[in-house]
């Protein structure tokens, strides 16, 4: 009882003052900064309230002896070095700590420890930073030493390193692998700043150092080269030329259109642009030609040929189309002066348009040649009331005009249906009858039946001329046809003269007085073309004679010519858009060539 | 064939010939089985790592004693004085017997790693299988060294595994499997430091690296 009470009392005391044994220490790492040595801290528990000892005890896997640390110093408190005696690799070490103190000791946890995985190197030393200058613009050349205690060069330990670099305000650095080797570039720093290195490293198995002291490097104030604007500025524009380009060649055709605009070509109806690039112009032009066209003249037919005049309205004036159509393109030349002979020489009828008009048909059986006038139809009514003033039935009717001999094929509408266009009128004969009512001279009324009136008048056998034609004014001519019986004898005229009273003066070739009669009869009887003036009238040369012949067109605008006259202008009219029988005016203000020569 | 395809061929199968005798360099040889043996260290510290994630702490007081690993018995230095001493032909031959001795335990594990009762048993099981492939390629590699070295005695230790079942039931299969793999992670690091000396000591001309 009295020994109870005695430790009673002894633990009573340490109660009252609030000490203990010590608390539990334990270990907090242990580390190898080489893998050489290493060091073990820890920590202590409570200690109690009284002074405590620590102690490390620590005994290798393969054997129960203890040893207890060798040196407690250098690594600081609470810490044990292992040197390299004491440091085997690749070996267990099982180290507990004691704490120790008055009232008792504690003990650690006990902890399994191999040096070979618990490497960790010290910092990397003498990290410097320069700027190089260089082309491409400046950067920073971070380089550093291995920490000191790593022994590197035989291989023991393999160290990896590690940078990072930062501004002053930016929250995150920028971390960099450098592997083994003790330098590193960095580039695309911003100028005119200062920047933060830090650099650390790690074994190849291990745990990474810690961070060196931050080394400052301030980077030079530099105008960045702007390559690679420049790039940008080069492949933008690039892009803008090939999307022009792209552009231009879609739209090439108007492009093309715009810059060169196109040269009309010629536009000849029958010209074929094709063989004239292929190189053949014998083709080309062949095929603008027509045939018989200029037809060959046989100058000794033109005096030759006769006209053959029908005494009867019914008889067809029978021309020599063929002949006609020499005639004609002969003389087509407004300023051919030839003699005119063959152009006076009357091929073409006199027809009476007009009363032919109103009479009608009147059975006829004309054939009208087929031509390519279609020209001509068009304003033969008009004409043809124009026409009235004379009307051949008084017999004192005026002359009618030179109708186109050779009319269009088109319907006439003021004529009798079953009018067929007369392919050449053969003159009525008119000489059985002439001669009681007729001038002494053999005036030949010729008159055409339903020769429509023609919107070009030829004189002369150039029907299908394009200039000429003649307005002959018969006067006082004697309607053969109403009056007189027609016969059916065919006799050839020719047109001596036409005398002042613009009558045309006929003479049968076979009459025996050939020989002109009158004093006013001059030697010529053609009419050379001298000129054609310039408002369409053409003007025909008479030497010597005093005869004029004035014809005056039907049509509205042509004036009359008085006698004498040294030229027997003729005036041909160009109706409205014809200005030329023979030639058709195309739409486009071209000339149509094709239907300048009559295709028989 | 003509003259000078003929000419071209002779000279490719000469390359060739020299090429297949000396071969690549032994810097680079060693190199490449440095490389080869950190990249064994690496998956067998991952390995490791997934395992003890969910290790029953019952497990750890089983665990054998790492003395208990079969090549404990081969005598390797401990320190880098020691290390640093030995040539390297016999540097070579531990780190090839070593490498030997690994062969067959590891195909025990690869068959274990499938029916480990673990939740990380997949990723558990390919590894083992990327660990048995490091091996075999090491293994080659290093005889490519030895030959190169031109050692005239093959010193190689037989460290003989005589474990066929890593246990009966599901634990003492865990713990017998992560026991040997801690085996194996330091035998690991032991070829892999060795290789790295020799690679140092062999790369005469590139002191940067070294």
């Amino acid at each position: 009882m009295m020994l109870n009470s005695i430790m009673y009392s002894k633990w009573a005391q340490y109660m009252f003052i609030g000490v203990s044994a010590p608390g539990k220490p334990k270990l907090t790492s242990c580390r190898s900064p080489e893998k050489e040595t290493f060091t073990c801290w820890w920590e202590p528990g409570e200690d109690g309230g009284l002074p405590t000892t620590y102690a490390l005890y620590y005994h290798l896997e393969n054997s129960e002896t203890v040893y207890e640390c060798p040196d407690y110093k250098t690594a600081g408190n609470n810490s044990c070095f292992f040197n390299k005696n004491d440091t085997s690799l690749w070996v267990n070490y099982n180290i507990t700590v004691v704490a120790t103190n008055a009232l008792g000791k504690n003990i650690s946890e006990p902890v399994e420890v191999d040096v070979a995985y618990i490497v960790q190197p010290n910092t990397p030393e003498n990290v410097t930073a320069v700027v190089v200058d260089e082309d491409q613009g400046p950067f920073v050349r971070v380089s550093w030493e291995k920490p000191r205690t790593a022994d590197t060069r035989s291989g023991w330990i393999t160290l990896l390193y590690q940078l990072r670099v930062k501004q002053q305000k930016d929250k995150e650095w920028e971390e960099y692998n450098a592997g083994m080797q003790k330098y590193y570039n960095v580039f695309s720093l911003h100028p005119d700043t200062e920047f933060m290195v830090q650099v650390r490293c790690k074994p190849d198995h291990g745990f990474w150092s810690e961070w060196t002291q931050t080394t400052y490097i301030k980077m030079p104030d530099y105008i960045p080269r702007q390559r690679s604007l420049w790039i940008i500025i080069t492949i933008f524009s690039v892009f803008i030329v090939l999307i022009l380009t792209w552009t231009l060649n879609v739209k090439r055709n108007s492009v093309k259109l715009c810059l060169l605009p196109p040269v009309p070509g010629p536009k000849i109806k029958g010209f074929d642009k094709q063989l004239l690039k292929s190189g053949k112009t014998e083709e080309v032009f062949n095929s603008l030609v027509i045939q018989g066209f200029p037809p060959t003249i046989d100058y000794d037919d033109l005096l030759v040929e006769y006209l053959e005049v029908y005494d009867n309205e019914e008889q067809e004036l029978v021309l020599d189309g063929k002949d006609l159509s020499e005639d004609c393109i002969k003389s087509k030349s407004p300023s051919d002066c030839d003699s005119g002979r063959g152009s006076c020489d009357s091929r073409t009828l006199l027809l009476e348009k007009c009363m032919v008009g109103r009479k009608g048909s009147g059975s006829d059986q004309h054939q009208y040649s087929q031509h390519g006038e279609t020209s001509w139809a068009s304003t033969e009514s008009s004409e043809c009331q124009g026409l009235e003033p004379g009307s051949p039935e008084s017999s004192d009717g005026r002359v009618k005009t030179w109708p186109v001999v050779f009319s269009s094929p088109q319907p006439h509408h003021h004529y009798q249906a079953e009018t067929v266009k007369p392919v050449y009128h053969s003159v009525p004969e008119i000489l059985n009858h002439s001669s009681p009512h007729i001038m002494p001279t053999n005036y030949h009324h010729l008159h055409h039946q339903d020769i429509p009136q023609q919107e070009g008048r030829h004189g002369k056998p150039a029907c299908r001329h394009s200039q000429s034609y003649n307005h002959f004014n018969l006067d006082g001519l004697n309607t053969p046809a109403p009056g007189v019986s027609p016969s059916r004898s065919l006799e050839y005229v020719e047109v001596q003269r036409v005398n002042p009273e613009n009558m045309l003066l006929l003479r049968p070739l076979s009459d025996p007085n050939r020989e002109p009669e009158g004093s006013d009869y001059a030697g010529e009887d053609y009419s050379k073309v001298k000129e054609v003036t310039s408002n369409n009238i053409l003007l025909l040369r008479r030497d010597t004679s005093h005869h004029c012949v004035d014809d005056y067109s039907q049509a509205s605008q042509c004036t009359t010519q008085q006698p004498p006259h040294p030229c027997k202008p003729v005036i041909y009219q160009s109706n409205s858009g014809m200005p030329q029988e023979g030639m058709r005016v195309m739409g486009n203000g071209y000339v149509d060539s094709t239907v300048l020569m009559p295709s028989y | 064939m003509t003259q000078g395809s003929r000419l071209y061929f002779a000279v490719t199968v000469l390359m060739c010939a020299f090429v297949s005798i000396n071969g690549v360099g032994l810097n680079d040889l060693l190199e490449r089985a440095s490389q080869l043996s950190d990249k064994l260290h690496s998956l067998s510290t991952s390995l490791t790592n997934d395992l003890d994630s969910h290790f029953p702490p019952v497990g750890r007081v089983m665990m054998p004693r790492p003395s208990m690993c079969h090549t404990s018995s081969l005598q390797i230095p401990n320190d880098k004085d020691q290390a640093l001493k030995i040539p390297e032909d016999e540097l070579l031959s531990l780190a090839r017997s070593l490498l030997l001795a690994w062969s067959d335990p590891l195909a025990l594990l690869s068959s274990e790693a499938s029916s480990l009762a673990h939740p990380e048993r997949n990723t558990i099981d390919s590894k083992t299988k990327e660990l048995q492939d490091n091996i075999n390629s090491l293994g080659a590699g290093l005889e490519h060294v030895f030959q190169k070295m031109g050692s005239s005695s093959d010193n190689l230790s037989s460290l003989p595994f005589y474990t066929s079942s890593l246990g009966q039931d599901k634990t003492s299969r865990l713990v017998n499997f992560h026991f040997l793999l801690s085996c194996f992670r330091r035998d690991s690091h032991k070829i892999d430091s060795f290789l790295k000396v020799l690679r140092c000591r062999a790369a005469k001309k590139r002191p940067e690296m070294c």
